[in-house]
């Protein structure tokens, strides 16, 4: 590699660096920050993602390969970023108060994140299997970690525990397919990969094996069935905060490296597609049926993003330019809607109160209009009702099946999200309808306003004036 | 037109609950409410005022890009079928702002809220040229409407809701994958009016005409698909009652109008019979099942269904005067049941009874609302001088022609409709004065009367002189059944 060639990928990878550099100057300077002055290392975090942000900005609009091959800024990876970014700020701004009241308030809470940031990214720049694999190693640790962090409490060490056992075992097996590739192609970059294929037409059985083992991989990572039984146990152990950033960062990652993958022709080509079909139909079936029966809300948040995840992999089947932008702009939405559910739930957890009950909600909109009404906002865009984002991210990724002609695909996907409707608006029965049992006390600082008002007005926006979003996204999938 | 008319009378409601956001007297929120609905209905007699009646061409329309990578645009307009329903939501509007006036007491600025966002989103469905966009507005409805009955409804109400969610969902994401297949295959446009000229494959044709119906026939409601009207009625606050009866329920049988009938004529045709006998059994089994009721209001519901079933009846003769006179019915059966809802709220508001067999002598008790009772049962019967009369009259005048048995049990059901509505009328109204002593009553105040009073004036106005609503609804009726029948030799037409 000459020196021009490595400095053009030192600046290609600038994002990156600055995050990883800001996370391990964090780590020392956390050691010095007093006690009770946590919210410094919050706004520095933010104030580090947002300087990787200006980075990301200031390099798009131009393709970039990187470390030869391995590596690459495009506006598919960019878009990502954004959205990691902002998944990322959102997490910080609704972090602090919970933190106090959960008494975790330790610099490494916020290094963890940063660095589950920077893995993120190193998956969507990734270009080929063992850079997407270093992304999604140095991702999953960190949240393994993160998952953890109450310490007293046994639900999040048993989370933790299986998070790190079923997180390894799937990342063995994604490796064991990366090995396979590269023992049949004699190459781990996916360009390379998809050159060697194409040159001799049949898809060789060895490597299809191969192509399952990734994909199995990777669905584990987006909790699709039949790999999502860590899902629910996961979501409910975590601290709510890290539950609400691994129901949009590292999925959202997830769903990058899958289309990155599949954005190859070759497995265009194939018939995977068919399992990714029957995968994302069985999910969504799955999540959307068993969240009817939930009582808390954070196993019930769980399931639905099973559900969401299922839904958002349609997108995947149907392909092409639509098919991915679709399943890229849906992603987006759901880090509005999704972390801004997630906010009211962080928010209800107060000294003796965890608000994680269904039933704590009772008369909630009785003493909290604005917040509830927010809520209810939330709720009927999960749902997919318009005038809200979340009805037209579902609105796109069917346009783009039945552009492929996948109509029945179509009819159960939305039959499926008339069935996970139910469960919402349970929700928003339980706190317009009923009496509320006692006062509530919601832990409403202003980070937390801050970070309420950005997902409401996404999650409203998105939905009035989608058309911004909608070429973004279009143009994203061109790699420009 | 440079004033964006429609624009102005779909989002004014809208505006006006933001305003109402701000206030904290529950005063001033009702009369901001019944302000801006009342100023909207005088907006909409301007556009009746200024309506063309001599072309089917969509008036008043604006077009603004909204979506343009997906061919959505936000386009409004009106025809002469249209107009005449915009005018009756805005109508009816004011009315349920009145009606709430008192019958509300509490979380009063939320659920005028609701009332007006309702009422912003309803004429938004009636004015939109672009399928998105009404698609946008006919979903976002589930959301108030899901609230008002929720909230402010009777004990029942939380189950009654989520019927009423579930059922109206279930069917409208199947008319959103026909929207999306008509999108494809209409050449990548969601304009309404591009969607209409084109010539689909029949199996296509027949494929979105079911999932039209579906969709179509939760709202309006048909048999079998009508289970969860009754639960929602009963529960639903008065003005919940007056808006689903009145606007709702209206909105099924226009998109048969807009949608099914000009999009997919060979499909409508083929499957008109299919239709006529769901109307006739809505209207025998409507009738029968009102037959028996002992609620008023639920009297009322099902008379809904079985006078709606003469809706449909009127619109799949696909010959004109079935099809004006299922129109003009439209338009009644929001007036005449908006009202009947009205007065049954009403009376609840004084006793607190719904049961039919606790009243009794209310003529003696209540003379002038017993007045009004008389005049909007007879006008539900179709008494010859009221608005129905008229209505079912150009039905029937065709449903023989198109189906003999189906318009014999359209006969059925008009007696059907005699009996239970006058039962009902003897058993309340009439006998010795004994609901006076049993409960507190008190004739018509001047708010009711004010709420009242404009919908007595249509009964008439309609019943004796229909020329100028016929008018409005005429040229378009034409072309809509040209474009059925005769949509092969389109092209030759200027």
């Amino acid at each position: 590699m000459t020196p021009a060639a490595l400095l053009q990928s030192v600046l290609a990878s600038l994002p990156e660096i600055v995050v990883i550099t800001g996370a391990c100057v964090l780590l020392i300077v956390g050691l010095f920050v007093p006690k009770g002055r946590s919210h410094v290392l919050v706004w520095a975090s933010i104030a580090i993602v947002a300087a990787a942000a200006a980075a990301t900005l200031a390099l798009a609009g131009v393709v970039r390969p990187a470390y030869s091959g391995m590596f690459v800024v495009d506006g598919f990876a960019s878009f990502f970023k954004v959205l990691f970014y902002l998944a990322t700020a959102l997490t910080l701004l609704l972090s602090p108060k919970y933190a106090e009241i959960e008494k975790i308030e330790r610099s490494e809470y916020y290094v963890l994140l940063l660095f589950a940031l920077s893995g993120m990214m190193i998956m969507a720049s990734g270009t080929d299997l063992l850079s997407i694999y270093v992304g999604l190693e140095l991702m999953a640790l960190s949240t393994y970690v993160l998952t953890g962090f109450l310490r007293d409490d046994r639900r999040s060490n048993e989370a933790a525990l299986k998070y790190v056992i079923l997180g390894a075992v799937s990342s063995g097996i994604f490796l064991y397919g990366v090995s396979l590739v590269y023992g049949l192609t004699g190459t781990t970059q996916l360009d390379a990969i998809a050159a060697t294929l194409t040159a001799d037409a049949p898809l060789d059985p060895g490597l299809l094996l191969a192509i399952v083992f990734i994909v199995t991989g990777l669905v584990f990572k987006v909790g699709a069935v039949p790999f999502h039984m860590w899902v629910p146990d996961i979501y409910e152990g975590a601290p709510t905060t890290i539950t609400a950033f691994l129901s949009v960062g590292p999925k959202a990652a997830g769903f990058a490296v899958i289309l990155r993958v599949f954005l190859n022709p070759l497995f265009a080509a194939s018939d995977v597609w068919i399992v990714v079909a029957v995968i994302a139909v069985v999910t969504m079936a799955l999540g959307s049926f068993v969240a009817l029966v939930q009582d808390n809300i954070k196993r019930l948040l769980a399931y639905s993003s099973i559900a969401h995840a299922g839904f958002a992999l349609l997108g995947v089947v149907a392909g092409g330019v639509n098919g991915v932008a679709s399943v890229m702009l849906y992603l987006l939405i759901y880090v509005f809607m999704n972390l801004g559910i997630f906010g009211i739930v962080i928010m209800m957890r107060n000294s003796d109160f965890s608000g994680e009950a269904i039933e704590d909600y009772a008369g909630f909109a009785k003493s909290h209009r604005v917040l509830a009404l927010l809520m209810l906002l939330f709720l009927f865009s999960l749902a997919g009702i318009p005038p809200t984002a979340g009805f037209f991210a579902k609105f796109y990724v069917l346009v783009a099946l039945i552009e492929q002609g996948f109509i029945a695909l179509a009819v159960i996907a939305v039959l499926l999200s008339a069935v996970a409707a139910y469960f919402y608006i349970r929700i928003v029965m339980v706190m317009y309808m009923r009496e509320p049992a006692g006062a509530f006390n919601p832990a409403l600082t202003l980070p937390v306003r801050i970070a309420l008002a950005i997902t409401a007005a996404g999650t409203i926006g998105i939905g009035l004036f989608p058309a911004w979003f909608l070429s973004l996204a279009q143009q994203s999938v061109f790699g420009s | 037109m440079d004033f964006p008319l429609l624009s102005v009378i779909v989002f004014l409601p809208a505006a006006g609950a933001l305003v109402i956001l701000f206030l904290r007297d529950d005063n001033a929120v009702r009369w901001t409410a019944l302000t801006v609905t009342v100023v909207d209905f005088v907006l909409c007699i301007g556009l009746l005022l200024g309506f063309d009646t001599t072309t089917y061409e969509m008036q008043f329309t604006e077009t603004r890009e909204w979506i343009p990578a997906l061919g959505v645009s936000f386009a409004l307009g009106v025809d002469g079928i249209s107009a005449l329903f915009v005018f009756l939501t805005a109508l009816l509007g004011g009315v349920s702002v009145l009606a709430s006036w008192v019958a509300i007491d509490h979380k009063v600025k939320e659920f005028m809220i609701s009332l007006l966002a309702m009422q912003s989103l309803m004429l938004g469905v009636f004015c939109a040229l672009d399928l998105f966009l009404f698609y946008v507005f006919w979903e976002a409805m589930l959301i108030p409407m899901y609230m008002i009955i929720g909230v402010w409804g009777g004990d029942g109400r939380v189950y009654a809701a989520f019927k009423f969610f579930l059922f109206t969902l279930a069917g409208s994401v199947l008319f959103l994958i026909g929207v999306i297949v008509l999108y494809f295959q209409g050449g990548e446009t969601f304009d309404i009016l591009s969607l209409m000229g084109q010539d689909y494959p029949f199996a296509v044709q027949s494929w979105l005409f079911f999932a039209f119906l579906i969709a179509f026939a939760v709202k309006v409601p048909m048999v079998p698909m009508h289970t969860w009207l009754p639960d929602a009625h009963v529960q639903a606050p008065t003005a919940g009652s007056i808006i689903l009866a009145g606007v709702l329920l209206k909105m099924g049988a226009y998109g048969f109008l807009r949608f099914s009938l000009p999009m997919l004529p060979d499909a409508s045709q083929y499957y008109s019979t299919l239709v006529l006998v769901l109307s006739a059994i809505a209207i025998v089994y409507g009738g029968l099942l009102a037959l028996a009721q002992d609620d008023l209001k639920k009297l009322v519901a099902y008379s809904s269904i079985s006078h709606m079933g003469f809706v449909t009846l009127g619109i799949f003769t696909l010959s004109i005067r079935g099809m004006e006179g299922g129109i003009l019915q439209m338009f009644n059966h929001g007036i005449t049941t908006g009202a009947l809802f009205l007065l049954v709220g009403l009376i609840y508001e004084r006793t607190h009874t719904r049961s039919i067999s606790d009243y009794g002598g209310l003529m003696k008790a209540a003379p002038v609302y017993t007045v009004f009772l008389a005049i909007f049962i007879l006008s539900s019967m179709a008494l010859p001088g009221t608005n129905s009369f008229v209505g079912e009259l150009l039905i029937l005048a065709d449903a023989f022609g198109a189906n003999l048995a189906v318009g014999a049990a359209a006969i059925v059901g008009a007696l059907l409709a005699a009996a239970y509505l006058l039962g009902m009328f003897r058993r309340v109204a009439l006998g010795p004065a004994s609901v006076g002593q049993r409960y507190e009553i008190w004739d018509i105040n001047r708010r009711e009367l004010a709420a009242i009073l404009p919908l007595a004036v249509f009964v008439f106005w309609v019943g004796l002189y229909p020329k100028p609503f016929l008018n409005i609804i005429h040229v378009s009726a034409e072309h809509l059944l040209q474009q059925v029948h005769g949509h092969h030799s389109r092209a030759e037409r200027p």
